[in-house]
């Protein structure tokens, strides 16, 4: 029963594993080309929000930087072409301030020396409070010739965005200073002159930035064109660190890199190949240069927050497909449990049938399908089984009865010829001894001997053709005719002609016996015998010489009745032994078809050359079931070995 | 009358104790040190054997005070506010020269910083192609070896005196640049050049590898502390030991001392320059031991001043240079 439980449940793991298998190669595979799709195309929205984000940010500064621009450069016009003359430039400067709220200053600085009358000139205004102050710049301990803002753009001859700093004296606010170089004429050469910067606060700059919101943790921050962090959620890097110095800190040499990429104005969208102290995840940077200053404003995007979204949904998908295989597991178990139920009732039913019981009813299958077709099969096999069964069992009792009758038979049969030995334990100059081992219950061999006289020892050896029955009646009437003939005849050639006489009439079913009878004249050794087509006996002289007697000429008795046979005679030596046997030894066959041969029989007579009869024949015995092997008896077997002492 | 008394006596103790504290103290002998700029990891030693005692086991009171951009740290030792100053040797004999009466008594540096540096895509790869170019140079001093380099190169440029920052160069406005190896070329590096897109053409590998920052002291100071003078050297020296074994501390300690003086402090940067100011105070492979002025250094920089000025200084090296550590 626990094997039944066992294999059934084999049956339905293995198609729910294989369905399970191939359902979730099936997602896997489906899942594979989502999620990439998904995730590029997630990638690619992000990408373009960043880049508008980024772009948007760059131009909410841009519209205050790059106005602001203009101021300088439109002054800077005005001077070359000596539209403001030297006495008007700080009402001139003080009406710009007044009208650009957003400056906190402007300076116009002259060369050193370009008046004749004074080393420096340069008029600066700036906002104090809600005033606006006028001073002049440069003495010998403010060179502004060496400063940044004046050197730079007199140097490239260029507009020059300062790098931000910390004005101390405007309140300690983060500031940028925009300086433009102006020329004038001089002696007919346009000569460069001087410059004139604003002053702008960058308060609104943090403000702008610091707006800028992505994802849970994302931000932005800007960079100056030396690679200084303008703005930057983590105040403590503000203007104290470079995004190279950052890098070096931190052993993030993909820092540095895409660092250099911004301060050189490049604009990407791009994985970063570096790592955040604050962020554990792979982050994604988003970078833009403004137009005006060349500072990079970038955008950190946390992958896993960009790809949140993705993983929800994959969490929820794989929920789902959990789910789904579950109930698809359940599903086949019922359905599997449909189709093998009438199986299963099938199978309890052939057990019970097996087990001899043909007349349960069988169980009602009206599936219309193989299912059912298989339930009429088997119906009709318990109709044939069990009709079979019936004669089966009337056959079996009639068998069993012939057999017990065969046995019987084989008794009665066996009791027919001598099977004690020794025989004559009062003839010292014989011994004897023979067996005979039947194919069948039944056997057509004989073998017989008895004394004749008080000092003739008679003795035959015979084999029926045919076998079972029909060959041991034969059997029985020859043996029994011998013993009667030779209560009259003695020799040989009478014994087998009256025998033969005797057999061939009425021999209807044309049986007939191989047959060799000899007669052993205990005085003087002589023996005279008859060979009626019997294979020739084995002749073991006592001086260990072996020979085989002379293949007969006559015929086995039983087939003409007026055949004449006649004898031969030889003479025995004490110590010579005589080997009769039947084909049933020398045609043993093993399961090669080999038969055992008559020079097997030589070989284990010339081995044993000493042995008594019974033990000559018991190492034939072995050596022809050595032969055989275990492969089944098809004939008779019957040795006999007689002795002659003296 | 008897709670009056015992008041009495407790007054005395703690006056008896008050005085004994100031007397211990007064046993330490006070030096005024200024090191010749604000505080950075170039002056890491002074800073350490401050901290951890050496100047104190050394039996001196040390007060460290900072120059600044209006009152440089020659003022200071003329005034009298300063004792002992840090100074660059050929600035140092420069106001020799100009009556100012110092003298050195140790020498930290031992080698030169100076470097020129151009970028790789201006082409310009050697130091003869400098012929013709703007070269940025600290207005502030310094500007003696590379110029008189230049001089004995027979390379004739245009200096453009710069402040304090590396702008003008990563801008364009100059061909080149004199940098000092342990800061400018780090603020370089700092402000996204590599190093490979750098030329760099160290002064000491043509021959003008002059010792750097010393210590300096007026004539009459040293005549009258010549034994705290020993002491205070041989305590620096110490500080500096320590910080080349402790790095960590030491930068630590320079940028406190930074965010004291209220400038950005960038540690990255410190590192840097602590680890070539450690390389300058190793005497190397050109002998000598830590702490003193040899004297062909001297000669070398004597011929740059000659060079320069036409004249050679009017004393000799042993005027000049007075060990304490002998």
């Amino acid at each position: 029963m626990k094997k039944g439980i066992l294999k059934r449940k084999t049956l339905a793991s293995r198609i729910i594993r294989n369905v399970l298998l191939f359902c979730t190669g099936l997602f896997l595979v489906t899942f594979s080309i989502y999620y990439y799709f998904t995730r590029s195309t997630i990638q690619q929205t992000t990408q373009e929000n960043a880049v508008f984000l980024a772009d948007n940010t760059a131009n909410r500064i841009e519209q205050i930087l790059s106005p602001a621009e203009k101021i300088p450069e439109i002054i800077a016009r005005m001077l070359e072409s000596a539209f403001l003359t030297r006495d008007s430039l700080i009402p001139f400067l003080r009406s710009v301030l007044a009208a650009n709220t957003n400056i906190f200053g402007s300076v116009i600085a002259y060369e050193p020396n370009y008046f004749a009358d004074k080393q420096y000139f340069a008029p600066y205004l700036f906002r104090q409070g809600n005033t606006i102050s006028a001073t002049m710049l440069g003495n010998e301990n403010y060179e502004y010739e060496f400063m940044d803002w004046y050197q730079i753009p007199k140097m490239t001859n260029a507009p020059y965005w300062s790098e931000p700093y910390f004005d101390e004296g405007g309140g300690n606010v983060l500031m940028t200073t925009f300086s433009v170089p102006f020329y004038t004429f001089r002696e007919g050469k346009r000569v460069f002159s001087g410059v004139v910067t604003i002053d702008l606060s960058l308060e609104w700059l943090t403000e702008i930035m610091s707006s800028v919101k992505i994802l849970d943790t994302g931000y932005a921050f800007l960079l100056s064109r030396n690679g200084v962090i303008i703005t930057h959620p983590k105040k403590d890097y503000v203007m104290n660190h470079s995004i190279f110095t950052i890098a070096k800190e931190n052993g993030q040499p993909g820092m540095r890199e895409v660092g250099r990429q911004m301060i050189q104005g490049k604009s990407n969208f791009t994985s970063a190949d570096f790592k955040s102290k604050y962020h554990s995840g792979k982050l994604w940077i988003n970078y833009k240069s403004l137009p005006s200053s060349h500072w990079s404003i970038g955008v950190i995007y946390p992958e896993d927050e960009m790809l949140a979204s993705l993983q929800k949904i994959n969490l929820i998908l794989l929920l789902l497909v959990v789910i789904g295989l579950t109930l698809l597991s359940v599903f086949i178990v019922r359905i599997i449990n449909d189709i093998t139920k009438p199986l299963k009732q099938l199978a309890g039913s052939a057990r019970i049938i097996a087990a001899g019981n043909f007349n349960i009813p069988l169980p009602t299958i009206k599936t219309n399908d193989e299912m059912e077709e298989l339930c009429d099969s088997f119906t009709y096999m318990q109709k044939e089984l069990s009709e079979y069964i019936i004669t089966l069992k009337d056959t079996t009792v009639a068998k069993e009865k012939i057999e017990s009758e065969l046995r019987i038979a084989r008794e009665i049969q066996m009791a027919m010829i001598p099977h004690i030995f020794p025989p004559f334990p009062e003839l010292p100059q014989i011994d004897v001894f023979a067996v005979l081992k039947s194919a069948k219950e039944v056997g057509g061999d004989l073998y017989d001997f008895f004394v004749i006289d008080g000092d003739k020892f008679c003795f035959a050896i015979g084999d029926v053709s045919g076998k079972g029955v029909p060959a041991s009646l034969y059997m029985a009437v020859t043996r029994t005719l011998v013993r009667s003939i030779s209560d009259k005849e003695f020799m040989p050639s009478s014994i087998v002609s009256s025998l033969n006489k005797s057999l061939s009439s009425n021999n209807e079913s044309s049986m007939f016996v191989t047959f060799f009878l000899g007669v052993l004249d205990l005085k003087t050794g002589e023996l005279s015998y008859c060979n009626a087509g019997h294979n020739p006996p084995f002749m073991i002289r006592n001086n260990g010489e072996v020979f085989m007697l002379e293949k007969t000429k006559f015929i086995p008795v039983g087939l003409f009745e007026d055949f004449e046979y006649g004898e031969a005679s030889l003479r025995l030596e004490p110590g010579d032994k005589l080997f009769l046997y039947t084909d049933g030894v020398s045609e043993a066959e093993n399961a090669g078809n080999v038969l055992y041969g008559e020079e097997n029989i030589l070989k284990v007579i010339q081995a044993n050359l000493e042995a008594s009869p019974r033990e000559l024949i018991q190492c034939m015995e072995q050596d022809v079931a050595f032969h055989v092997n275990g492969y089944f008896q098809s004939d008779d077997i019957t040795m006999m070995t007689i002795a002659y002492n003296e | 009358m008897n709670n009056l008394k015992f008041n009495l006596h407790k007054l005395v103790l703690a006056l008896l104790l008050l005085f004994g504290t100031l007397l211990a103290e007064g046993q330490l002998r006070k030096l005024v040190f200024s090191p010749q700029w604000l505080p950075q990891a170039q002056f890491a030693g002074y800073y350490i054997a401050l901290e951890k005692g050496f100047y104190r086991e050394a039996g001196l009171d040390v007060e460290l005070i900072h120059p600044s951009a209006n009152l440089q740290a020659t003022s200071l030792l003329a005034s009298g506010k300063a004792d002992l100053i840090s100074l660059f040797l050929i600035t140092a004999m420069a106001h020799k020269e100009k009556g100012l009466e110092l003298i050195n008594v140790g020498q930290i540096s031992q080698h030169s910083a100076i470097l020129f540096i151009t970028k790789k895509s201006s082409g310009i790869s050697s130091l003869g192609q400098l012929q013709g170019k703007k070269i940025g140079i600290w207005k502030s001093g310094f500007d003696e070896v590379p110029k008189a380099l230049m001089a004995e190169k027979k390379i004739e440029v245009e200096w453009i005196p710069v402040l304090s920052t590396v702008n003008l160069f990563t801008m364009g406005g100059i061909d080149a640049m004199t940098v000092m190896s342990y800061n400018e070329y780090d603020q370089i590096i700092n402000c996204g050049i590599n190093e490979d897109e750098l030329n760099v053409f160290p002064v000491a590998d043509y021959g003008f590898d002059i010792p750097e920052d010393g210590l300096y002291c007026l004539t009459k100071t040293f005549a009258s502390k010549k034994a705290e003078i020993n002491s205070f050297l041989k305590a620096t020296l110490k500080g500096w030991e320590y910080a080349a074994n402790d790095k960590k501390y030491a930068i630590d300690l320079v940028t406190k001392q930074m965010q004291l003086a209220h400038l950005p402090a960038n540690k990255v940067h410190q590192e840097w320059m602590l680890d070539k100011v450690l390389e300058l105070i190793h005497p190397g492979n050109k002998g000598g031991e830590y702490g003193v002025l040899q004297e062909t250094d001297f000669d070398k920089a004597v011929a740059v001043s000659a060079k320069l000025n036409g004249t050679k200084p009017r004393f000799s090296f042993g005027e000049f240079y007075y060990s304490p550590l002998k």
